[in-house]
């Protein structure tokens, strides 16, 4: 103890030794911010959560059949079923599986087509297992796309983990809007393929219905008529033979529900030899309806078969028509590849449109050169999350700034003194961020500075500034009650303090050790180690060299005066 | 010798707390009143594992058989989404038009009131049923339900016997949902991937052709069969009532097999000439699920049970009462040849998750005493571990008396303030030792020093906490489904630490006294000089030094 009071005694009184602790301490932390930028540490929301399930979403093209959904998603599970983790797997097609939190924002409760298909895959016990969970997900993925999205032409393949934070659409949403429906398909073609390019970007896809070729009926209304036959009557017989339609039902005592009767023609007869024009209308000549005469029409005679494009569902979002391409990222932050896409379209569009920013986040307008029409590009997914969860943060950091500045104004009535604590407190950043960066090296994976981390930072602000003032106000009563000179009194209420300040710092420091080792609360962890380590040494140095620099703290002068 | 009497007076609700309860007999009380109230909050509070967020929305659905998606955009898409815009609080309106139907989702700013919004939803839809278009079937109102619409438990059933018909596999399934749905706290249950039972006529075209019949024949001859008719009351003569029972006329396929449907060159054409009919299943739904497990062979179909629970319920109860049920019905579904899977169990995960927590908790409490035992004394160190679950009772019973359950970010706030809270009661003991180890401890009784010593760091760790509670409260203002996930933190962090300043007040300098003792000083006996000053209450007695 009494080696430290000489210590710090021997500091304050050497106006060198003093200007050295402040340039330290201002080096470090120039240097430790800028570890951001330089990425050097990583940013993220939220980091990938090991769980013992996660899902594969199979989008096959519009107008695929249920059959080849299967084939696709049978090809899947064989690949899935070779992985000794992997304790049961569950396909659900042509719908969406039960609904958890991720399933909830990508509507997986209203697929309901032949083209789409959802696997729940469960792992064994996470405590058990050596893989984690996002790990394993990122090393099948490329197996499982490369030997499954072949199998039918425009298949997307995406694997999904369960979030560790709120759920969103996907990690990149980029909502294209404008009101032309080409326009929109071939925009959006054009992101997308930007996407496709940008490394860490994965499972990209275009959420619209694919064009395909469809098959009119046209009745001919003058030939129905004339051969007596009616239009209902066309359209419903057609829908019978075809689709079928449940014609009765049966009542059964000892079956929870009744039992319909129901009418379609046979498979094998239903069935067409190919998708073409000709085997339509050959298909239909067979088909024959019977008139009010009772005499039989082939249907060939009185409707005309055209081949069309299907009509793609429209979607808007706030009134305005939009189509979302998505995209996830593949253990890398959304920051980064964003950031990246961003810029190629920015540099690749620039030929054909006037490109300007809007009003938020890195939002983008579209003005074509040629036709003038607009198109807008807004972010949106687990990207804006991010953002505005990190800004809100950064807000939330500086009202908590505010609010400590002024309580502590309130508490010691001097502008000075609580600039000292805020100092003080703010410095523990350097702690955080180079406290990331070794946490980085040491672990096997990235380790980010997500949201988590943002929260220990701000509960550290508290933390140090209670340093700053348990040694300002030790100072303060020695010197008023004892009497003792300013800078003895700094150096024996720092030599006094030091105790608490480290017993409080090692009990934060073993209390979080724990956390540290959490997949999604280590940013919390690795912020209030690191950030505590940065408190103590600024509050032990720096805060005693910034209290003999205050006027303020000459309580013995007043004193004596 | 020279006795310091001291009489001191707290300044500081620090010392006035330590003072009241020092000598208070109700103090040993208060703290067992206090850990059992916190262990009843840590085994009813409900448990799951995600935090509920207040997301307000729902969909409403439009079906128009027959409109394509450009009709059904300008008749019932925009005309909706209009008249939604008009409901106050709405930040998202996602309009999607498809073949067939419209679809129209609204989301309401997070931490809009549910019940509220859903009633202003439907409100705006029933108020405008006039602009819908003609032919336009009747709209679907429904608000999204987090706690109903994720199941907590998934069950498949497969068939273990092939020979099972799907008929009978629904049966049993449909019958174990219904037993499922008894269990207390249950709310929704669904099956997915089911098949129903269904007879299938299907026409052979090209018999349909050669016999020159339509599928509207078919259908007329099915349907004058397949009637249910009430039974028929007649009475006789003297006013005795007789009944006739009609049974319908189809009981198996065989019946309808036998439908006659026309006549042909002057003899009867029945459904078996021209199509086969079987007792089968749903063969329009192209839906379906599957499973593979390791034990399994194959992918075999299977129907899965999706169970919710009630809001507000806990995970685990429920997850485990229906568990208990499964055990009980396995036997049975044995024998008829029907295997299961357990596919989900949340109510697993969320109690993993929590006691994941509390261990974490335990042995973060077990290191920080082993170092307080190295700093401080193995004394100081009992008397500080005590406070941790102390507070953690408190912070605890506080949110289950203010509805929030347990989930990962509750424990996380938890986790979080595990090391802010010990940090109260280590100061006010690192004081009290010191203040026992002081030259002036001799002349002062053990009550004195406590007081003095807990009332003297008061003040500062008064203003620190509150310096760290205000760091906490803005992000009670993160706004967003970020914000809403967070809350749990702002909430519970401030109440765990002024839970801590009390206790650290109230029962370290009670323990202390219980404990601790002053040490015994090699008598270097020190005396009062003019100049120092005499701990503020205290007059030397016998005047005589």
């Amino acid at each position: 103890m009494k080696q430290f009071e000489r210590f710090v005694y021997k500091i304050l009184s050497h106006k060198s030794l003093k200007f050295l602790v402040i340039v330290a301490i201002l080096a470090s932390l120039g240097a430790s911010v800028m570890m951001i930028p330089t990425k050097i540490v990583w940013v993220k929301m939220l980091p990938g959560k090991s769980a013992n399930t996660f899902s594969v979403y199979v989008d096959l093209p519009t107008g695929s059949s249920i059959e080849q959904t299967k084939m696709v998603s049978q090809c899947v599970v064989d690949i899935l079923k070779r992985e000794k983790e992997v304790t049961d797997i569950e396909q659900f097609l042509g719908m969406g599986a039960p609904l958890d939190y991720a399933g909830l924002v990508k509507g997986s409760a209203f697929k309901n087509s032949e083209n789409v298909a959802e696997i729940v895959v469960n792992l064994t016990d996470k405590h058990e297992r050596e893989e984690r969970s996002y790990n394993m997900v990122h090393r099948l993925r490329p197996i499982i796309k490369e030997r499954c999205e072949p199998l039918v032409d425009q298949t997307v393949i995406k694997l999904i983990e369960q979030p560790a934070g709120p759920p969103t659409l996907a990690s990149i949403v980029a909502e294209i809007y404008t009101p032309n429906e080409t326009t929109l398909r071939r925009f959006a073609q054009r992101v997308a393929d930007v996407f496709r390019r940008t490394p860490g970007l994965v499972d990209i896809d275009i959420m619209q219905d694919e064009i395909y070729k469809k098959f009119e009926l046209r009745p001919n209304i003058d030939k129905i008529q004339k051969s007596g036959l009616a239009v209902e009557q066309v359209q419903k017989i057609l829908y019978l033979a075809f689709e079928g339609m449940d014609i009765g039902v049966k009542n059964e005592e000892n079956y929870p529900s009744q039992i319909p009767i129901f009418l379609r023609l046979s498979d094998e007869t239903r069935r067409l030899e190919g998708k073409s024009l000709e085997e339509v209308r050959r298909k239909l000549a067979a088909f024959e309806l019977m008139n009010q005469k009772g005499m039989m029409v082939p249907l060939t005679e009185v409707v005309d078969i055209v081949e069309v494009d299907s009509e793609p569902s429209i979607m808007h979002k706030n009134l305005r028509r939009y189509v979302n391409v998505i995209a996830e990222t593949d253990l890398v932050s959304q920051v980064y590849p964003l950031l990246e896409a961003r810029e190629t379209i920015m540099k690749e569009f620039a030929k054909d449109y006037e490109i300007e920013t809007t009003d938020y986040l890195f939002n983008l307008r579209f003005t074509d050169k040629k036709s003038g029409e607009v198109i807008d590009l807004k972010w949106d997914g687990e990207m804006k999350v991010t953002l505005d969860t990190f800004r809100d943060l950064g807000l939330a950091f500086i009202a908590a700034l505010i609010l400590i500045y002024l309580l502590i104004v309130v508490y010691y009535k001097s502008y000075s003194l609580s600039n000292i604590v805020m100092a003080g407190s703010f410095l523990s950043i350097i702690g955080v961020i180079v406290g990331h960066w070794v946490a980085d090296l040491v672990t096997r994976d990235t380790f980010f500075l997500t949201a988590t981390s943002l929260i220990g930072f701000i509960a550290l602000m508290g933390i140090s500034s209670r340093n700053s003032i348990l040694l300002i106000d030790f100072a303060k009563a020695l010197m008023i009650e004892k009497g003792i000179e300013k800078r003895r009194a700094i150096a024996i209420a720092t030599a006094t303090r030091a105790r608490p300040i480290m017993l409080t710092a090692i009990a934060i420091i073993l209390g979080s050790a724990l956390l540290a080792s959490d997949p999604i609360f280590g940013g919390l962890g690795v912020a209030l180690i690191g950030g505590t380590v940065a408190a103590v040494i600024v509050s032990l140095l720096f805060i005693p060299v910034l209290m003999d620099n205050a006027k303020a703290m000459d309580f013995t002068k007043k004193r004596e005066g | 010798m020279a006795e310091v009497k001291c009489s001191y007076k707290p300044k500081d609700i620090a010392g006035k707390l330590a003072l009241i309860f020092l000598h208070n007999p109700l103090t040993p009380l208060l703290a067992i009143f206090i850990l059992a109230v916190g262990y009843l909050a840590l085994e009813i509070m409900p448990r799951e594992e995600d935090p509920q967020i207040a997301i307000s929305g729902g969909s409403v659905i439009v079906p128009m058989p027959g409109a394509t998606p450009k009709e059904i955009e300008n008749v019932i898409v925009k005309p909706l989404e209009e008249k939604i815009r008009e409901i106050s609080g709405v930040e998202y309106i996602y309009g999607m038009a498809m073949r067939n139907v419209g679809i129209v989702n609204v989301q309401y700013y997070i931490g809009q009131n549910r019940e509220i919004s859903n009633l202003k939803l439907y409100d705006k839809v029933m108020q405008n049923m006039n602009l819908l278009p003609k032919h336009a079937m009747h709209p679907l109102v429904k608000p999204f339900d987090i706690d109903i619409d994720i199941p907590i438990l998934t069950y498949a059933f497969y068939k273990r016997d092939p020979n099972l018909s799907d008929a009978k596999l629904y049966k049993i399934v449909k019958e174990i949902q219904y037993q499922v749905n008894r269990v207390k706290n249950v709310s929704k249950t669904q099956l997915k991937g089911a098949h129903k039972r269904q007879f299938n006529i299907l026409v052979d075209l090209n018999k349909l052709t050669a016999y020159h019949l339509s599928m509207g024949q078919i259908m007329k001859a099915v349907q004058s069969v397949a009637l249910e008719v009430p039974d028929i009351k007649n009475k006789t003569k003297d006013n005795k009532l007789v009944v006739f029972g009609v049974p319908n006329a189809i009981e198996s396929v065989e019946d309808v097999e036998n439908i006659m449907v026309a006549n042909y060159m002057g003899s009867p054409i029945y459904v078996k000439d021209i199509a086969t009919v079987e007792d089968g299943i749903d063969i329009q739904n192209f839906k379906e699920a599957k499973i593979w497990a390791r034990e399994l062979e194959g992918d075999l179909p299977q129907y899965t049970l999706e169970i919710s629970k009630l809001k507000g319920t806990n995970a685990v109860f429920v997850a485990n009462d229906v568990q208990a049920l499964m055990a009980q019905l396995k036997p049975m579904l044995q024998k008829e040849g029907i295997g299961f899977v357990l596919t989900r169990d949340y109510g697993k995960r969320a109690n993993d998750a929590v006691n994941e927590l509390v261990r974490h908790l335990l042995i973060t409490i077990a290191i920080i005493a082993i170092m307080l035992v190295f700093f401080l004394g193995w004394k100081e160190a009992i008397i500080v571990t005590f406070t941790v679950p102390a507070i953690l009772a408190i912070t605890l019973f506080i949110a289950y008396i203010t509805g929030q359950t347990i989930n990962r970010i509750t424990l996380f706030a938890f986790l979080l303030s595990l090391g802010l809270l010990v940090d109260a009661a280590i100061i006010v003991i690192e004081n009290i030792h010191r203040h026992l180890h002081e030259h002036d401890a001799l002349y002062k009784d053990m009550d004195t020093i406590l007081v003095e010593a807990t009332d003297e760091i008061g003040a500062p760790t008064n203003v620190a906490t509150v310096a760290i509670i205000l760091t906490m409260v803005p992000m009670a203002f993160v706004g967003g489904m970020m914000g809403e996930f967070m809350k749990p933190i702002p909430l519970n962090v401030p109440v765990a630490l002024i839970a801590s300043l009390l206790i650290a007040y109230i029962f370290t300098p009670y323990l202390a006294k219980k404990m601790l003792k002053k040490p015994k000083m090699h008598h270097h006996k020190h005396h009062f000089q003019k100049h120092e000053k005499l701990p503020e209450g205290c007059e030397i007695d016998g005047g005589k030094s």
